[in-house]
């Protein structure tokens, strides 16, 4: 079948016009690909999520205690709504790995007697599942396997309630409580630091000395029961036995981390897409304005001919149709590397038996059709115009361009402004909806370089402000127990030890009316150096008596204020009630911190002056030796460097955000590219008689470039500062999707990042002006002249 | 006296010999000019006359400085147009040159004044745009956009640009082509009086005929070449014209 002519001409149209429909198809591909890739990626995860935890049989509560004889399982089992527990002993402690400075925490879980009927197995990656008759066999957490490149066969030494015990890794596994694994200090993944080793019950009774007993237990609840009264429940069976504070699965550290990951990429999919797929509406809507003007008379022709409204609308709708499709095209393909790319990443922090990411057809299908929609509406409103004219009046020729002086043009008047300035002012003024939606368009790109390059400066300002203002410390130390504040003498003369605090640090549940909060308080020294809260100034805040000092993410959860007073359930041990008196709220960038002096805080539990840690200062030459040493103290039970968390946190975030801030910036300069170039086409086309007019007049080729160009570049002066405004918002509304409990991101945005993002939207939108303006350079003076426009 | 060497008493301000153009295109090699001699004088007023495609539109193109030949030469005094570079060649029409054109190439977003002062701003010697203007009759009618103006009008407008730099050349091709015959005149009388005062070489290229009337000498071309020079015995005024 031939081609009717209509359809030659879109064909043509966009031949002549490629580099516009491509530079509009670009953004279009941008939202697009956004919205599939963070969908598919988002459908991996929660696919692999559900997968594994069915598998695995991922419990719904957890609770820890001390010590329970293992009879209580079936006083737990009999709890109403419970359908299933698993009980097991786990047990912290230090562990030499070759390789590495600090010592790793490592925790010992009892594997089940019937794996069949437990809860949160253990899935073997590699090797096999320990010898139940041995003692010395053990599978380990394959994600810390990995890092501290530990081999299957080889043997590690754990020391556990102060007693050594070597044991022989025979297998590497995943777990559902270990997919994403946060360091205790930092929330951030540091594997090598981090290991779980799972062997038979036999073996870690005897290393924890818990024979016939555990101190952990996880349930399932039924569908439709009560979370709240099985907690409750567990609480109060427990609580004899030493029971700190159940909780649910949405509190279970590695679920939590996942969840909120899985969140983010329903930001991410609802922010971008829609700011692209709006900038496309505008820029076909002003490509199509002009093709439309340059053949009012042809759709006159056409009209005149008897065609129908429709059919002389038809090629540009097409246009516009053949644009939006090209860009969904390119955007689904883009989109299924990138999810690609996103869940590869992914498979660095989750350990999942299967990450496989899988093309969303549903989301690139809707993402695709509210593009093509996008497109074609941007185009409607342009080709509605034209196609109500009559054909006697389209088919006329145009008057020249009806021009006026403007507001700006009076502004200028005095000032000796030449005539080519006011050619470019005239321009705006005479377009004010074109001029405004290119700024617009000009400040999304400025506002989404600003409001994501914060990212970096956010990270920085969090470290600033926790590891080197308001905690100190090089090192700090864990106690298996608590001890005797004398305790802290010993620890003082540990190798390169130049200043020691001590800490006492308790679980503890907050409650003000129907809020809660769990979290830790940790008792800190009275003129504490090493470790102090600090206020929204940047002030040490002082202890008052007994009184309690939160972090203002706690008190905005809790909806309590400094002078108010919160009720406060310790769940370490045999801890108390009480009502605390808040004296001042601290600022700090994550997790949920309380302070209290250390004396008044075992006032409150009702003990002595005890410590369950200290915060250190060591002599950075001296770490080795330090760490030696630790290992060789028993009642240590971790230890963590500050910076190692730092440098941990730094690796950590700067990947996570470097991968997600190359798609901003991508997608931003794409914004800034596909505006300029559109623009400055389209001067060009309405300008082309003009320029070579001025060339044929002794204009030189920059004199009339400047023309071309000095439209694009005052809309992108007028666009920088709405757009750093955006930005600011920008970087508030992410600061408000992105933060979680355990990290809060402070809208700092430095000079440096101002400078990084403008100095990209530059090159942006430079790069697309200067692609047009060359083309003064090949203007084709007779053609031009000879032809009425 | 031949007259295609005028009269020595008075210097040629263009030496043109053997000038050729050549166009390719798809279709083959266009010759559009096959080889043209011709002097013109200072101060002289010549037009050329011929069909479509006879060529006189591509000399005007070459001796305006758009254009380059193909082979042969064209001289402005000393200056060799068929060699000069495309810098040269905007200087010279900077400098040098007065264009009129059909239709008009006024910048519509400028009014008649500025459109004027566009070019006085970057003249050596220029009048003002108010006297420019005021030279065509259109003191009146400064402050007004090409839009507000009529075909006729904005036609002076592009004489008042064309000579306000006090051009030593002017160029104008079909500058009535567009207009109805009443007002082709007020053009063609607003190009004679300004030239007339300062004496500036014209060249105007025509389909018609009767415009011829108003040169010095008329040169006809035909298929790329010169089929015939004629020196008016009498020039007549555009007043006496009508078509």
């Amino acid at each position: 079948m031939r081609p009717s002519p209509l359809d030659r001409k879109v064909l043509r149209d966009l031949w002549r016009m490629k580099w516009q429909a491509l530079a509009i198809a670009l953004l279009i591909a941008c939202g697009v690909s956004v919205a599939t890739m963070s969908f598919s990626a988002q459908r991996a995860l929660a696919g692999a999520q559900a997968r594994f935890y069915a598998e695995t049989r991922f419990a719904d509560a957890f609770a820890a205690l001390t010590r329970a004889p293992l009879s209580i399982a079936r006083e737990l089992a009999a709890i109403d709504g419970v359908t299933a527990v698993d009980v097991r002993i786990s047990e912290s402690g230090l562990m030499d790995v070759p390789g590495l400075v600090r010592p790793a925490t490592v925790r010992l879980i009892s594997l089940p007697d019937d794996p069949s009927r437990a809860l949160d197995r253990v899935r073997l990656a590699a090797g096999r599942m320990p010898d139940p008759g041995r003692t010395d066999e053990v599978v380990g957490l394959q994600s810390f396997l990995d890092a501290a490149q530990v081999r299957l066969g080889e043997k590690l030494t754990a020391v556990i309630r102060g007693r050594a015990a070597t044991f022989i890794v025979v297998g590497a596994a995943l777990s559902p409580e270990f997919v994403y694994v946060p360091a205790p200090e930092s929330l951030m993944p540091d594997d090598a630091h981090q290991a779980v080793l799972w062997a038979p019950r036999p073996a870690v009774e005897r290393a924890a000395g818990m024979t016939g007993a555990f101190d952990t237990a996880a349930v399932r609840i039924a569908p439709g029961a009560s979370p709240k009264a099985v907690l409750q429940a567990l609480d109060r069976i427990l609580a004899p036995y030493g029971g700190r504070a159940a909780y649910l699965r949405s509190d279970q550290p590695s679920h939590r981390f996942l969840d909120a990951e899985l969140k983010e990429l329903s930001t991410s999919a609802s922010i971008l897409p829609p700011v692209f797929l709006l900038v496309a509406a505008a820029l076909v809507h002003m490509v199509v304005s002009r093709l439309v003007e340059t053949e009012r008379e042809q759709i006159g022709l056409l009209k005149a001919f008897g065609y129908s409204d429709a059919a002389a609308a038809s090629p540009y709708l097409r246009f516009a149709l053949v644009v939006g499709l090209t860009g969904a095209v390119g955007g689904g393909l883009a989109g299924a590397s990138l999810g690609a790319a996103i869940v590869d990443l992914y498979r660095q922090y989750f350990r999942f038996p299967m990450l496989e990411v899988r093309f969303h057809w549903s989301a690139f299908a809707a993402a695709s059709a509210i593009a093509v929609a996008a497109a074609v509406a941007g185009s409607l409103l342009a080709v509605r115009r034209a196609v109500a004219l009559s054909p006697a009046v389209a088919m006329q020729p145009p008057r020249p361009a009806a021009y006026c002086e403007g507001l700006l043009d009076r502004m200028v008047r005095g000032g000796g402004v030449d005539q080519a300035t006011r050619m470019i002012v005239r321009q705006l003024e005479r377009y004010p909806i074109r001029a405004l939606l290119a700024a617009a368009g000009l400040a999304a790109s400025l506002a989404l370089l600003i409001g994501t390059q914060f990212l970096f400066d956010s990270i920085e300002a969090i470290i600033d402000q926790s590891y080197y203002r308001s905690q100190r410390w090089t090192e700090a130390v864990a106690l298996q127990d608590p001890r005797d504040i004398a305790a802290v003498t010993d620890l003082a003369r540990l190798p390169g030890v130049i200043a020691a605090e001590p800490t006492r640090i308790v679980s503890a549940r907050f409650v003000n009316g129907a809020h809660e909060e769990r979290t830790r308080i940790v008792g800190l020294a009275p003129a504490a150096v090493l470790d102090r809260p600090l206020d929204a100034s940047d002030r040490p805040i002082p202890f008052e008596g007994d009184g309690i000092v939160l972090s203002e993410a706690l008190a905005g959860r809790l909806g309590v204020r400094a002078g108010d007073s919160v009720f406060v359930e310790i769940s370490d041990g045999r801890g108390p009630d009480a009502l605390a008196h808040v004296t001042a709220l601290a600022r700090d960038y994550s997790g949920f911190s309380a302070y209290m002096e250390r004396r008044a805080l075992n006032r409150l539990m009702g003990e002595g002056d005890l410590v369950n840690g200290a915060q250190l200062l060591v002599r950075p030459d001296r770490r080795a030796a330090f760490y030696r040493a630790v290992e060789r103290t028993p009642q240590i039970a971790g230890a963590s460097s500050r910076d190692e968390t730092v440098a941990a946190w730094r690796q950590a975030m700067t990947e996570a955000f470097r991968v997600t801030i190359t798609f901003y910036v991508g997608f931003a300069g794409a914004i800034a590219f596909g505006v300029a170039y559109n623009v400055t086409r389209i001067s060009l086309s309405e300008r082309s008689r003009d320029l070579a007019t001025l060339h044929v007049l002794g204009f030189g080729h920059w004199a009339c470039a400047y023309i071309l160009a000095g439209e694009l570049v005052l809309l992108a002066i007028a666009a920088a500062p709405l757009g750093v405004v955006g930005g600011q918002l920008l970087a508030q509304g992410l600061v408000a999707a992105y933060s979680r409990d355990e990290l809060r991101l402070p809208a700092e945005i430095s000079l440096r990042s101002y400078g990084v993002a403008l100095g990209a939207y530059l090159a942006a939108v430079g790069l697309g002006g200067v692609l047009v303006v060359r083309r003064v350079w090949g203007l084709d003076l007779v053609a031009v002249l000879k032809t009425r426009e | 006296m031949s007259v295609l060497s005028p009269a020595a008493a008075v210097s040629p301000a263009f030496d043109i010999r053997a000038l050729t153009k050549v166009y390719q295109t798809d279709g083959g090699a266009v010759h559009a000019l096959r080889g043209v001699d011709l002097q013109i004088l200072e101060g002289e007023t010549l037009v050329l006359l011929g069909p479509s495609g006879s060529g006189k539109s591509t000399l005007l193109n070459i001796l305006g400085g758009l254009d380059r030949g193909t082979s042969g030469s064209a001289r402005f005094h000393e200056f060799e147009l068929t060699a000069a570079s495309d810098r040269q060649l905007t200087e010279y029409r900077r400098a040098s040159v007065g264009f009129i054109f059909q239709f008009f190439n006024l910048v519509p977003s400028l009014t008649a004044r500025e459109n004027v002062a566009l070019i006085t701003e970057v003249a050596h010697d220029p009048m003002s745009p108010e006297e420019a203007l005021a030279q065509v009759g259109l003191a009146a009618r400064m402050d007004h956009f090409p839009a507000q103006l009529s075909g006729g009008e904005q036609q002076r407008v592009a004489v008042a640009r064309a000579i306000a730099k006090r051009p030593e050349l002017l160029f104008c091709d079909e500058p009535t082509g567009s207009l109805d015959s009443e007002s082709g005149v007020q053009v063609l009388q607003a190009i004679t009086e300004v030239t007339r005062a300062a004496g500036a070489t014209t060249m105007i290229v025509s389909h018609n005929s009767s415009i011829g009337e108003i040169a010095d000498r008329v040169v006809r071309f035909r298929d790329g070449r010169i089929a015939g020079v004629a020196r008016n015995p009498r020039k007549r005024a555009p007043s006496e014209l009508s078509w």
